[in-house]
């Protein structure tokens, strides 16, 4: 600045110092150690994550001129200034762009380009040292793998992985070609194909890091990790007899890509292409020279991005990251719960809610009750420490963390009543029964404070009604978890004409806190989720009526993609609750012929006989400890009583009439405002039901098929089956426009 | 009948400072080897810890320290309590430390925690104890011991250096040790101690078995009638079970007369094993504080904590008549006759051990002899003793036992509406302790 200012040639310009000021992504121009190692701090200014893009590629490169311009460098550590990533991956944020205006072919440079860079960077000769202190993710690793040897601090911070197969596509930088090599087969393909993450300890083991340290001591180690290998010390390892058999004998490889293939073809169905071009990259890389494998993977890649799956999810990626922002910001942040009811839905709220830190009451009316629950969290943790996920005191904290109480003699009352004082939300998770509800509010309410939220976890009364008769009932919501609330992401919260906005922001910061993705749902009867299932339950008979067996509509919809067929789903969830659901939603007038096909007395009969499903041990399956097998009066039942036809459904029938209902009352909820966006109507559906990940909901799976298409095939089933198969008007405005619900 | 005017105020600082007892609780005690026999001590006193957290609704950040008694020691958790503390989810910066007084161990903790209050280094304390019998660490004998500690340095010599480990080894030495409830000093199990101890005192094997029934026959009704019900609070995860399984109400004077000698088995001998107390894993614990401090938080305390004191006598003539010693020392230092106290909270290690104490406390010439005074401390009121059980039926954890007999002292007070309550037992190498409470006026 004061050289221009003072008119000075441009050219001094040029060979002024580079300062911290000038770079993006790095913490500044490195510093060599007397024994000439360089060390090289990424730090991407304006992000919490360091994230690969081209943009980086260029600093890294002029950075390196610059560096060894300058001194005479030996060898270069990386490491990250972040506090808890070494590279989180590549620039997602790049990726959607290029995706969005159709540039998907460009990718293939920008992958190409990556491994360019870092053969310059190595063109020097030096030894390179990854020192990896949190997430190591995706490119990332890729990065990692490109140096000579890799470090990891031991903190719980640090995990590696190829996570790119989640959102469709693969590891575009050599990763497919690398991880193999310094892994083995056998460990690399899970990692790639499932995305799974791998702790310090786990990646040492494998070799995929050479040691691993304390933090603190991190960067020392790489530093003299670094002057060794400078020095040319560095041991051989000897390739274990497993990756000789694996790997390198013709018989042995072939066996565990076929293995891998059914593996793959059983558990996705065929709907993950990533799967596929995954497993082909790394047969291809196998024995081959880099560059081959590397071009390779790169068209695979530009492949893969141009796929609608991988848009599919990475809109949810991004639907998930934008639900972790709470739409009703606060400054304060709720840190106390308490949950009345410790059955399983409560002692599922109390689990996520101690898990991530929220002190928890926990309430039942009596010891046994109460003691249930507790049960059921501590067993959930103890499985968590028996797989090594959690540690014992961990463990013991949580569970300490939960504080319980009971209505019996001996319960505590007034300890709880002094407890109430402190909490941010009550959520109640009793029976669903609306005196019982008002009943366990009303004696809450007084305890509480005035600003205290109280959440009912219904998922059939309307919260209008729970709301009457409460004191102050702008502070009354309904927050309803889906089961088993440790393991399902979805949680809808729901406000009733009066609820007020701070009690919004607590409800969803509670819910963000448990690490749910949180939707804003209006009070309708089913709110959204149960509302689209329902029509999609109720298609059932009318498949059975037509000749379709349990077992066929299992297997139709299994291998469209679902993650449980109907029938299945229905002995899970129970068929009393289903029922229960069915006359809630044929009760409610507004869904109009919409409900139709319904048959509750096929559900009634099996309420009656005790075929609940897997509670009862018998549904349209028995259940004989961890085996089921199908239940042969169910099926003679329905073949009896329900069919009436035999009108041989193709597969494709069977699931257009099934999916369908669900997809149509999905815009109806976006039409009638009981969601507020499409992309809340996506993650509802592929959380709350497990709707087609790879579709990205039923709002990105319209976009990707088309409008006018989806109108069509709406219109069609219509004319064969009925009104309630007719397109919502919001579709139809969209076909007419030309528009998507994600532009 | 109270002499007010001779009475003095329990101990408090200058400033009047005193200490209360705020509450109490503890996970119910069971025989070894039955409901917690896969739990480690630190577990026990995690939950006690739990519980009373939770039935206090305490915010765990006002908690100033942590003192936990145990006696027999797991080697992985020497400080007992800094870890329990830690696994019960009091915050890290809490410290705790663990203090070990043989069965009056909990009584030291919660001492020793008074002694903080008043000296300004606390307001709130939580004190109490933990035992396991169920898992008691068994080593081996010295000589392997000594063998294996050798043994990294016997190898570096090669195969032969280890071989020469072996040698001078004999075959009783593979036998491996429990600990034994024996005293270091004296070579004798308690016991043993207590039949010499109660035959000196005249106590009789009828006398025995009929104060052991009495205390099974109490506890159970207890239980029955609820009273525990705010003391108790649960155990393992999952279990509701407040029932202490080691009361046994059912049995007759004729089955326990049936019972042979357990420790002097020369026909002299009247300690059996149902007049012991038996091997009770279990934990407790005490909620003290500052009177003001408790105030201030919003409690309604129990019990002033007025006076505490420990006594020792020699341990090979008089094992456990400590409390007699530590009773006569606490009632001159509260200025009151044992006919004042209205609640005795009483540690029952065995009959005879209790009977031959009040015999002590009631003969003038061993208060004139033994503890340099007019006559006899005082002639105990039965009626008054361990109306809801004790040690015997209840069980004696070591490491908890005297937070549970402070808390039920101070509850008691609170029910029965009297206003002195004393606390005493023995400890092994002949310690003795005794504590007065006194009931804080609603």
């Amino acid at each position: 600045m004061l050289a221009t200012r003072l008119g000075r040639a441009p050219r001094a310009l040029a060979r002024r110092h580079l300062s911290s000021n000038d770079l993006k992504f790095f913490a500044g121009v490195p510093e060599v150690t007397k024994e000439g190692v360089a060390i090289i701090r990424l730090d991407n200014k304006s992000q919490k994550m360091n994230t690969l893009s081209p943009a980086l590629q260029d600093e890294a490169k002029m950075l390196w001129k610059e560096l060894t311009s300058k001194h005479d460098v030996k060898a270069a550590v990386f490491i990250s200034n972040k506090p808890d990533n070494f590279i989180a991956g590549a620039d997602i944020g790049m990726l959607a762009a290029k995706k969005k205006a159709g540039e998907e072919d460009s990718l293939r440079a920008v992958c190409l380009s990556g491994h360019a860079m870092f053969d310059e960077l190595k063109g020097s000769g030096v030894p390179f040292v990854a020192a990896i202190h949190g997430a190591c993710l995706g490119g990332g690793l890729e990065w990692a793998m490109k140096c000579d040897s890799r470090i990891a601090s031991t903190s719980p911070k640090t995990k590696l992985g190829l996570p790119e197969v989640k959102l469709g596509l693969l590891p575009g930088w050599g990763g497919t070609y690398a991880l193999p090599k310094l892994v083995g087969l056998t460990e690399a393909l899970p990692m790639i194909l499932q995305g799974k993450e791998v702790r310090p300890d786990k990646a040492k083991k494998i070799g995929l890091v050479d040691a691993v340290c304390d933090p603190a001591a991190l960067e020392a180690l790489a530093v003299q990790t670094a002057v060794q290998l400078s020095q040319g010390k560095k041991k051989q390892k000897k390739k274990s007899w497993k990756r000789w058999a694996t790997e390198d004998i013709s018989f042995g490889r072939d066996f565990v890509f076929k293995k891998a293939k059914e593996t793959v073809d059983k558990t996705t169905r065929g709907k993950y292409p990533a799967a596929y071009e995954i497993l082909s990259c790394v047969e291809n890389g196998l024995g081959k020279p880099p560059s081959d494998a590397f071009a390779f993977e790169a068209d695979a890649f530009v492949r893969l991005a141009k796929t609608s799956e991988s848009s599919a999810l990475i809109g949810l990626f991004d639907g998930i990251t934008a639900a972790k922002k709470n739409p009703y910001p606060s400054t304060t942040k709720p840190s106390s719960v308490a949950v009345l009811g410790a059955g399983l839905m409560g002692a599922g709220i109390a689990q996520v809610s101690a898990e991530k830190g929220l002190a928890v009451a926990l309430k039942d009316v009596s010891p046994e009750g109460l003691a249930k629950g507790v049960a059921y969290v501590a067993g959930n943790l103890d499985k968590k420490v028996k797989r090594r996920r959690m540690d014992a005191f961990k463990r013991n904290t949580i569970v300490s963390s939960i504080t319980g109480y009971h209505d019996s003699d001996g319960g505590n009352a007034e300890a709880f009543a002094k407890k109430a004082s402190q909490l941010d939300v009550v959520i109640e998770a009793v029976f669903e029964n609306l005196e019982l509800k008002h009943k366990v509010f009303g004696t809450v309410s007084g305890l509480v404070r005035d600003d205290c939220v109280l959440a009912t976890n219904t998922s059939a009364i309307p919260i209008e009604k729970v709301a009457a008769g409460i004191d102050k009932p702008e502070r009354v919501l309904g927050m309803h978890y889906f089961s088993p609330v440790p393991s399902m992401q979805l949680l809808e919260i729901i406000p009733h004409a009066g609820t007020n906005e701070e009690s919004m922001s607590k409800a969803f910061g509670v819910g963000i806190k448990q690490g749910k993705t949180c939707i804003e749902v209006a009070d309708v009867p089913g709110f959204y989720v149960n509302r689209a299932l329902a029509p999609m339950m109720a298609e059932v008979a009318p498949l059975f009526e037509d000749g379709v067996t349990p077992k066929q509509l299992d297997e139709a919809i299994l291998d469209l993609g679902m993650p449980v067929g109907p029938i299945t789903l229905l002995d899970e969830v129970g068929a009393d609750v289903g029922l229960h659901v069915q006359h809630t939603m044929l009760a409610d007038a507004t869904m109009g012929s919409r409900m139709a096909g319904a048959k509750p007395e096929m559900l009634q009969h099996l309420v009656d006989q005790n075929w609940k499903g897997r509670k009862d041990g018998k549904g349209f399956f028995v259940y004989k400890g961890k085996k089921k097998e199908p239940h042969q009066e169910v099926l003679d039942y329905v073949e009896k009583s329900i069919k009436q036809r035999d009108a041989e459904l193709t597969k494709e029938q069977i699931q257009d009439r099934y999916l369908s209902r669900f997809v149509n009352e999905a815009l109806i909820c976006l039409q009638e405002g009981i969601l507020k966006s499409p992309a809340d109507g996506d993650l509802g559906a592929v959380f709350g039901t497990g709707f087609l990940p790879f579709t990205g909901g039923p709002f990105r799976m319209i976009d990707a098929v088309g409008a006018q298409l989806y109108a069509d095939k709406l219109s069609r089933l219509a004319d064969e089956h009925g009104d309630h198969f007719a397109p919502a008007q919001l579709l139809l405005d969209h076909a007419k426009a030309g528009t998507k619900f994600h532009p | 009948m109270l002499r007010a005017a001779a009475l003095r105020r329990g101990l408090s600082t200058s400033q009047g400072k005193r200490v209360v007892v705020v509450d109490g609780a503890r996970i119910p005690f069971a025989m070894a080897g039955t409901k917690y026999k896969d739990q480690m001590a630190v577990d026990l006193m995690r939950y006690a810890l739990r519980g009373l957290l939770t039935k206090t609704a305490l915010p765990v950040t006002e908690v100033d320290y942590v003192l936990c008694g145990t006696v027999v020691q797991e080697p992985r958790t020497s400080n007992i309590a800094r870890e329990a503390a830690m696994h019960a989810g009091l915050p890290h910066d809490i410290p705790a430390h663990t203090v070990s007084l043989a069965c009056v161990s909990a009584n030291a903790a919660i001492c020793q925690g008074a002694e903080k209050i008043l000296a300004g280094q606390a307001d709130v304390v939580i004190a109490g104890g933990c035992e396991t019998f169920s898992d008691v660490p068994i080593r081996y004998s010295r000589p392997i011991r000594k063998r294996l500690l050798g043994a990294a340095k016997a190898m570096k010599k090669g195969p032969m250096g280890a071989l020469s480990l072996l040698k001078g080894l004999k075959l009783k030495d593979l036998a491996p040790e429990a600990p034994s409830i024996k005293n270091f000093t004296t070579d004798e199990v308690m016991g043993h101690s207590s039949d010499r101890l109660a035959t000196k005192f005249g106590v009789t094997r009828e006398e025995q078995d009929k104060f052991t029934l009495r205390s099974h026959q109490n506890a159970q009704k207890a239980h029955d009638d609820g009273v525990y019900a705010e003391e108790l609070v649960p155990g393992v995860e999952g279990d509701a079970d407040l029932h202490e399984n080691g009361i046994k109400a059912q049995s007759t004077p004729e089955q326990l007369a049936k019972l042979k000698p357990a420790f002097v088995k020369n026909g002299a001998g009247t300690h059996t094993a149902a007049n012991s107390s038996f091997l009770t894993d279990g934990a407790a614990a005490t909620l003290i504080m500052s009177e003001s401090k408790a105030l201030e938080l919003g409690y309604a305390p129990k019990a002033y904590l007025n006076n505490w004191t420990f006594a020792a006598v020699d341990p090979f003539e008089e094992m456990l008549l400590g409390p007699t010693y530590a009773t006569a020392k606490v009632l001159d230092m509260a200025g009151v006759s044992l006919d004042d106290i209205d609640v005795v909270e009483f540690h029952e290690a065995f009959a005879g051990q209790v009977l031959a104490n009040f015999n002590a406390m009631s003969s003038d010439e061993f208060g004139r002899e033994k503890l340099g005074r007019q006559g006899a401390v005082g002639t105990m009121n039965m009626d008054k003793v361990n109306p809801h059980g004790g040690s015997l039926s209840l069980g004696h954890p070591f490491g908890a036992t005297g937070a549970r007999l402070v808390t039920t002292a101070a509850n008691r007070l609170q029910r029965e509406g009297g206003k002195l309550a004393l606390v005493a037992a023995c400890a092994d190498g002949g310690v003795g302790h005794a504590c007065v409470l006194e009931r804080y006026p609603q």
